[in-house]
């Protein structure tokens, strides 16, 4: 069923998993790595060192004089023809631009007299959707008040009710049947506290005892009503019983419950806390 | 190499204790997360097994048949493992009693008991192997981080002392370079310890189906003896 499993983790896994831990850290070094280089370069750009160019320069004076003066005439030759260039284009620019002004115009009369059209339907139909919408949500609200209404009067029945209720439990639980579960747990966490354990006891064990006790807690008789079906382990129950009394708490409990319910005890012994 | 301050160059300039410091971590780290891998290899495989073996066994197959089975496979050089081991060895202690003829039902299941406690003791121990040094390696390592540290800061302060002028530019890389050896502790610390934490509970779970199983078998068994006699 995992035999190809079994294969891939040969020799228990280890020389995979160790494979896979080094190729882990290759992994993170070589990110640092990378993420290093990225910083290296962007340092390099900054510290980009400016140029100096040098040039030789021909010392002669009247070469120099002459070239100085035809560089002059060409440039003056230039920027006549600029100028002459640039006032055309202007006067071209002037036309076209009026042209245009003159469409933008008419256009845009076109356009706000549609506008105001458009603009009158769209706010009555707004106002209209307004409207509506308001009375649609008044409506809402309405309905909305008074289910929450009718919720909160359901809920503060409720609460009433329950509250009620739980006084009337309380009011009774705390009556006898407390004492008494208390008393009787008592009576078997001493029991189970110097219960031996016979080899042969299982968890879910179960045997019933009778005891029947002094007002005092010394037990008189322990009989077993209901067998665990080990002998063994009523025997060690009932030994159990002998060793835990007395029970000096019972001293304590009122003379009517005692009488009622521990004179004659059913006790369920049960341990639960066995590993086996 | 001054000017520049990467991880890297703060490794290879540190001094040489600082570097065998570096050098400790990095092999702890690595190994540790050879035993994350192998750990997380054994305990779901583990798990898996758990979940596979208890369907084989409630799904009332005869105890007989699904003995022979791993015997079978046993054969075929896969070893069981697990709470399938529990189960073999107890059924064949069981078995083998039996068979004696005059030992008394009380002794038999004592016996097979035994067998099962320590055959249980033995799979959990291998559940268990390597956990502790993942334990060990979350605790100490940041420890070792912060000694590396410590010792990178000593030696830049003695560089300090033969400065006539303090600056933060002398200071700072002698600073920087101590404290990679903490951020490599932590490295290795944290996976270390997340992982023993998940570990451990993956091995209480799976060793309390080891002990449910070994109370039912033993209750199945239990029930067996008493009936067939």
């Amino acid at each position: 069923m995992y035999s190809g499993y079994r294969y891939l983790v040969g020799l228990n896994g280890y020389p995979l998993s160790a494979l896979a831990a080094v190729l882990l850290h290759l992994l993170a070094l070589g990110f640092i790595l990378y993420w290093n280089s990225g910083s290296d370069s962007s340092e390099l750009e900054l510290v980009q060192p400016t140029v100096i160019k040098a040039l030789f320069i021909d010392e002669n004076p009247q070469t120099r004089e002459r070239i100085e003066r035809q560089r002059q005439q060409q440039i003056d030759r230039q920027r006549q023809q600029q100028e002459a260039q640039r006032q055309r284009e202007a006067e071209a620019q002037r036309q076209r631009d009026a042209e245009a002004e003159a469409e933008r115009q008419r256009q845009l009369e076109q356009q706000r007299l549609l506008d105001a059209a458009e603009r009158q339907r769209l706010l009555e139909a707004e106002r209209q959707r307004q409207a509506e919408q308001e009375r649609a949500e008044r409506e809402q609200e309405e309905q909305r008040q008074r289910e929450l209404a009718q919720q909160r009067q359901r809920e503060l029945d409720a609460a009433e009710r329950a509250r009620q209720q739980e006084e009337a439990q309380a009011a009774a639980a705390r009556t006898e049947f407390e004492v008494v579960q208390s008393g009787v747990a008592l009576i078997q966490q001493f029991v189970q506290e110097v219960w031996s354990r016979p080899p042969s006891a299982r968890n879910g064990m179960r045997a019933v005892l009778r005891i029947n006790m002094l007002p005092t807690g010394e037990v008189t008789d322990v009989a077993i009503i209901e067998s665990s079906g080990d002998a063994a382990f009523d025997r060690s129950a009932e030994n159990a019983v002998y060793r835990a009394q007395p029970f000096r708490e019972m001293e304590q409990m009122p003379t009517r419950i005692f009488n009622a319910n521990f004179r004659t005890l059913s006790l369920i012994f049960q341990p639960e806390d066995l590993l086996n | 190499m001054g000017e520049e301050l990467g991880p890297l160059q703060l490794i290879f300039g540190a001094s040489i204790e600082v570097q065998i410091v570096i050098l400790l971590l990095l092999a702890l780290s690595v190994t540790s997360w050879c035993i994350i891998i192998q750990r997380y290899l054994v305990l779901s495989s583990a798990g898996r097994a758990v979940r596979g073996f208890e369907e084989r066994f409630w799904s009332g197959i005869d105890l007989g048949v699904l003995y022979r089975e791993g015997s079978q496979m046993q054969e075929e050089g896969v070893a069981a493992t697990g709470m399938e081991n529990i189960f073999r060895v107890g059924f064949k202690e069981f078995l083998r009693l039996r068979q004696q003829g005059n030992v008394d039902r009380e002794a038999i299941m004592e016996g097979a008991q035994r067998a099962m406690r320590v055959a249980y003791s033995r799979e959990e121990e291998k559940l268990e192997r390597h956990l502790a040094f993942l334990a060990t390696v979350g605790s100490v390592s940041p420890y070792i981080g912060l000694f590396g540290t410590v010792i990178g800061i000593m030696n830049a302060f003695i560089g300090l002392a033969s400065q006539a002028q303090a600056t933060l530019q002398v200071v700072a890389p002698g600073i920087a370079e101590a404290l990679i050896v903490t951020a490599i502790g932590l490295f290795a610390a944290i996976p270390a310890v997340v992982a023993y934490n998940r570990y451990s509970s993956k091995v209480e779970s799976v060793t309390g189906s080891y002990i449910t199983f070994t109370d039912e078998f033993s209750s199945i068994l239990h029930r067996q003896i008493h009936t067939t006699g």
